[in-house]
């Protein structure tokens, strides 16, 4: 697996924006299980990504995670086509911090804002992604790897070596 | 209660696109969002495959992948685990999604990066709907089966191909609130389509052409499969197409015989259908909107039924149209006015036909009309039975895939939207009947050597 570059400011803010995040699992059958995410932090040093989701359409991933600590969680901006994907292999679920819930529901709406432009009514993002904050879980991972898959030649380059 | 797939296809119209997750023989999973999920049957979707990734390497490893989807009106959120079969690179369902992709790509801003290299076939192994909140479903546009069923009714009296053709494109707007269609059908000498009629354009394009294979009309023709994009396309525009088809073929000096083909200025969502019957393509139905997305798999559903009617009866009227001859041959009742003739002149290399300096028609059409002028020239003859055209060796009518009727509609149109005093109309079952208003001066053009085809 390609060791991946620490994530830098420009990328740092871009993921922690109005981002479609999904993330995918892999059970002990080979089965892969998904959900969406509802937000993320990136570790000052950039080396590490904590990201939001909804506990209860996510129950299959957590317990993927649990069991086995590989996560990949894709990003990618519908304006611009920009997609970026990270995986780890030491993930694992973090308690969330007080502000947890109100960063997701801040994710939510700028990612709307992002989809409104595009012309999309928000009030479908808003029911799939705005959830109760009691149900809000993080999963925290130091990045094992980096792939840019932005469509075009440069889809699935890695994201470069350690810095 | 098990969901079926035909329950959530309004996630598969490429509003929000799905994403997949597969995982790698060591279990590192992959997470990708798609272009393009395609539906195939009630247990299979097709997916693009557009470059080599790590889903493709995966699946190849491990067949086993989860899609998401999510119901663009609803929010309602669905996982689907999938099991990898194959890749298709031609045929209908290949031909169909890179229409699509076309579409998308250029909607995206992607025109020339997305690219279709193959369609993954994957079998559907189960649905699930992931636990949320939901919006309450869309009110239904209209009851599609009634609509379908009153455009049914509107077509079982019809008892010829104009009438057919005419009221099809009327249902389609009164019941489906589609105002731009039109049908073409082919012509086996030239393999191309041409048109036979249209309904909601500024002009009718009667006896315009498109090549098989062109345009989502000519695909359609040519895989005998439904294309459906959402998203004007220049790649499946079909105004560029024919005009790129004939330059290539170095025939570009005789854009003077073409015809516009009708057509929205700002197309945006297309749907052509073949219509076929008996084993054989009869025509396409192609419906435009100037809305995105304006056309989805219902209406995709309806238009295929509609066709299937269309093409059983369209075959039906073809063997019935010859009827039962009479034995009197007309002739010209009404003397043809004096003033000056009309110069009608035919280009013995195509059949074209010029009312004056105007081009009227060319190919099988051209050869009717052509041998109709010379018997009413020779003879005063004005009526004519389908039958004798048929068999007539100067018509060079191909003996296979034969719609005698649809070229007479075509003849028929041209002729009364030159307006120039030569007409024909139909004289009963079987029989036209060719109208000179005007005093005519028929000048044959012989073959010439090639590449000297001018107008004068």
């Amino acid at each position: 697996m390609a060791a991946c570059a620490p994530i830098d400011a420009e990328l740092s803010r871009l993921v922690s924006g109005g981002i479609s995040i999904s993330l995918a699992s892999c059970s002990p059958g080979g089965v892969p299980n998904m959900a969406r995410g509802c937000g993320c932090r990136v570790a000052p040093d950039g080396r590490a990504l904590t990201v939001l989701l909804v506990a209860t359409p996510a129950a299959a991933l957590l317990d993927d995670v649990r069991r086995s600590g590989r996560v990949a969680v894709v990003f990618s901006q519908p304006s611009t086509h920009f997609t970026v994907q990270f995986k780890g292999s030491d993930a694992r679920i973090v308690p969330t911090e007080a502000d947890d819930p109100q960063r997701a529901a801040d994710y939510v709406e700028r990612f709307a804002a992002e989809l409104a432009a595009l012309g999309y009514p928000g009030d479908v993002l808003r029911t799939l992604l705005l959830a109760c904050p009691d149900d809000i879980v993080a999963i925290r991972f130091t990045l094992a790897a980096g792939y840019s898959q932005t469509p075009g030649p440069q889809a699935g380059a890695p994201l470069g070596g350690p810095a | 209660m098990k969901i079926r797939l035909e329950a959530i296809r309004d996630c598969l119209e490429g509003v929000i696109p799905g994403s997949i997750a597969t995982a790698s023989a060591d279990g590192t999973p992959n997470i990708a969002y798609l272009s393009q999920v395609q539906y195939v049957d009630g247990e299979h979707v097709a997916l693009s495959y557009q470059f080599f990734s790590s889903t493709r390497r995966n699946v190849l490893a491990n067949s086993l992948a989860r899609l998401a989807l999510i119901d663009p009106f609803t929010a309602a959120h669905y996982r689907l685990t999938l099991q990898y079969l194959r890749t298709e690179t031609e045929g209908a369902l290949f031909e169909g999604m890179k229409a699509k992709l076309a579409g998308i790509a250029s909607h995206t801003g992607m025109a020339g990066v997305f690219r279709l290299l193959g369609s993954d076939i994957y079998r559907v192994l189960d649905i699930e709907q992931v636990p949320g909140r939901t919006l309450p479903p869309r009110k239904a546009r209209r009851n599609p089966l009634l609509a379908l069923r009153r455009c049914s009714e509107a077509l079982r009296d019809c008892a010829d191909l104009e009438c057919l053709l005419a009221e099809a494109l009327a249902a389609l707007a009164h019941h489906f609130d589609i105002e731009h269609a039109m049908v073409l059908v082919p012509d086996a000498l030239h393999e191309a389509l041409y048109t036979v009629a249209s309904r909601g354009y500024q002009s009718s394009g009667v006896g315009s052409e498109i090549p098989f294979g062109h345009g989502v009309i000519g695909v359609a023709a040519r895989e005998r499969a439904p294309i459906r994009i959402g998203h004007f396309s220049s790649e499946y525009a079909y105004g560029r197409a024919i005009r790129a088809s004939l330059s290539a073929s170095g025939q570009g000096d005789r854009l003077e015989t073409e015809i516009p083909l009708p057509g929205l200025q700002d197309v945006r969502s297309q749907l052509a259908v073949p219509i076929c019957a008996g084993g054989r393509l009869l025509g396409v139905l192609c419906v435009e909107s100037g809305q995105d997305l304006a056309f989805d798999y219902d209406d995709e559903d309806v238009l295929v039924a509609l066709a299937g009617q269309l093409g059983a009866t369209m075959l039906l009227l073809q063997h019935g149209a010859d009827g039962p001859e009479e034995a009197v041959r007309g002739r010209a009742a009404v003397a043809t006015a004096g003033g000056r003739p009309l110069v009608v002149r035919h280009f013995d290399e195509n059949d074209s036909i010029f009312l004056g300096e105007d081009y009227l028609i060319k190919g099988v059409a051209g050869s009717i009309l052509w041998a109709m002028l010379r018997d009413h020239a020779d003879s005063g003859r004005v009526t004519f039975s389908n039958r004798e055209l048929r068999l007539d060796p100067r018509i060079r009518l191909p003996e296979l895939g034969d719609n005698l009727e649809a070229r007479l509609i075509l003849l028929r149109r041209r002729l009364e939207e030159r307006a120039a005093g030569v007409r024909i109309e139909r004289a009963g079952r079987g029989r036209i009947r060719l109208c000179v208003e005007r005093s005519l001066q028929l000048q044959d053009v012989p073959r010439q050597r090639p590449n000297s085809f001018t107008r004068s």
